[in-house]
């Protein structure tokens, strides 16, 4: 058991709130339409809730903070890189 | 890579740039996250190529998503292929974790589903990406606040077979095995026994916080904002005490930095850690009357 679409499955309910809240009121449903095997859909539906709901608030706080870091000026960055690195071989 | 003793070092973060080159006497390597440095201007490659000359220079991939059924991209490998080649660090390290499937990009680290499908997917994946890259990596642990569904090994015999697989070395993270133990229910020092001591070559130390879930309970994040907690100088002893080859130890630190010496005193507690553990494991055994 265990299939890339096992994987594919746990990083959509992960990622995208709204299939994480489908798959709360109908967790067979969901991961059988996402074309889990019913093995698969049972163990599924085992998940840790408490623990999904804070990793998917985890995962978004990540992603969050990489596109505010993506946004700040890399030349700023690597001036400041630079900068340190002169400083250091003079 | 031939290691003759214990050493102690930092992973190197841009805001920690000037007080890293300013104690440099302090710190015996440093740790570079390899996917900062991916699509770097060749100004900050040829910095970093000029880092690695002065400095002994370990990189760390955070992408690569290794430990999944899906294969791993090519594009991220030839990356981390060039950039290997770029810096000719001591060696490479990247986690036991996925990061995307089905399309879908996590964002971050996330454990799969622990069975022996994913092992082997993960061990095609570490030959491929050691064919790529020319060198392997060590493989490390990674925290997770929700127990993966669907597994049907434990952690310890998870990691274990996809290093025996791959016959890669570990990447050992004592934070991530604290977290997981609190968050999980399993005594971390147990852990330290199911695992391949002498495979260990490098090892993570770094802090985190509870946070607060919606039922009340509480677990523990790894968010590399805080100190190192004692029960994380306590396994790192006992590591020691448990494998007779050199450790590298990286303490980890990702923000809301505090003064230096803050941060050196923790090194210097890792070293102490070490140093006791080491006395353990020569130690001769006490005779019970």
């Amino acid at each position: 058991m265990t299939t890339s679409a096992f994987e594919a499955f746990l990083a959509k309910i992960y990622v995208d709130p709204n299939a994480r809240a489908r798959f709360k009121v109908d967790p067979f449903g969901e991961a059988s339409h996402a074309g889990l095997s019913p093995d698969e859909c049972v163990a599924v539906m085992k998940i840790d809730w408490v623990g999904l709901d804070l990793a998917a608030r985890s995962f978004a706080k990540k992603r969050h903070t990489k596109t505010l870091s993506n946004r700040r000026s890399l030349r700023t960055r690597a001036q400041g890189f630079l900068s340190s690195l002169l400083g250091f071989f003079r | 890579m031939n290691i003759r003793r214990d050493r102690v070092g930092l992973g190197w973060r841009p805001d920690l740039a000037a007080s890293i080159f300013d104690h440099l006497e302090c710190i015996d390597l440093l740790e570079v996250i390899a996917d900062d440095f991916f699509d770097g201007s060749r100004h900050e490659r040829r910095a970093l190529r000029a880092l690695s000359s002065q400095v002994t220079v370990v990189l760390h991939g955070i992408g690569l998503g290794l430990a999944s059924c899906e294969s791993v991209q090519t594009t991220r490998l030839d990356k981390m292929a060039r950039l290997f080649d770029e810096v000719r660090p001591e060696f490479w390290s990247e986690h036991l974790a996925f990061v995307r499937a089905g399309g879908v990009e996590i964002g971050h680290l996330a454990a799969p589903p622990r069975t022996l499908q994913n092992v082997e997917g993960a061990a095609e994946n570490l030959c491929r990406a050691i064919s790529r890259v020319g060198s392997k990596p060590l493989m490390e642990n990674i925290a997770t606040l929700v127990d993966p569904p669907g597994s049907t090994l434990a952690e310890p015999a998870w990691v274990s077979a996809i290093l025996e697989a791959s016959d890669c070395d570990s990447l050992l993270d004592l934070h991530n095995v604290h977290a997981n133990a609190l968050n999980h229910g399993y005594d971390a020092t147990k852990y330290l026994k199911q695992i391949p001591s002498s495979r260990v070559r490098a090892i993570h130390i770094a802090g985190g916080k509870l946070i607060t879930a919606a039922d009340g309970t509480t677990r523990l994040l790894d968010d590399h904002l805080h100190d190192v907690p004692d029960p994380v100088f306590e396994l790192l002893e006992e590591i020691a005490a448990s494998s007779p080859q050199p450790l590298t130890v990286i303490l980890e630190r990702d923000g809301a930095y505090p003064p230096m010496p803050q941060l050196l005193a923790q090194i210097q507690r890792a070293r102490l850690s070490l140093e006791r553990g080491r006395a353990r494991h020569t130690a001769p055994e006490k005779c019970i009357a």
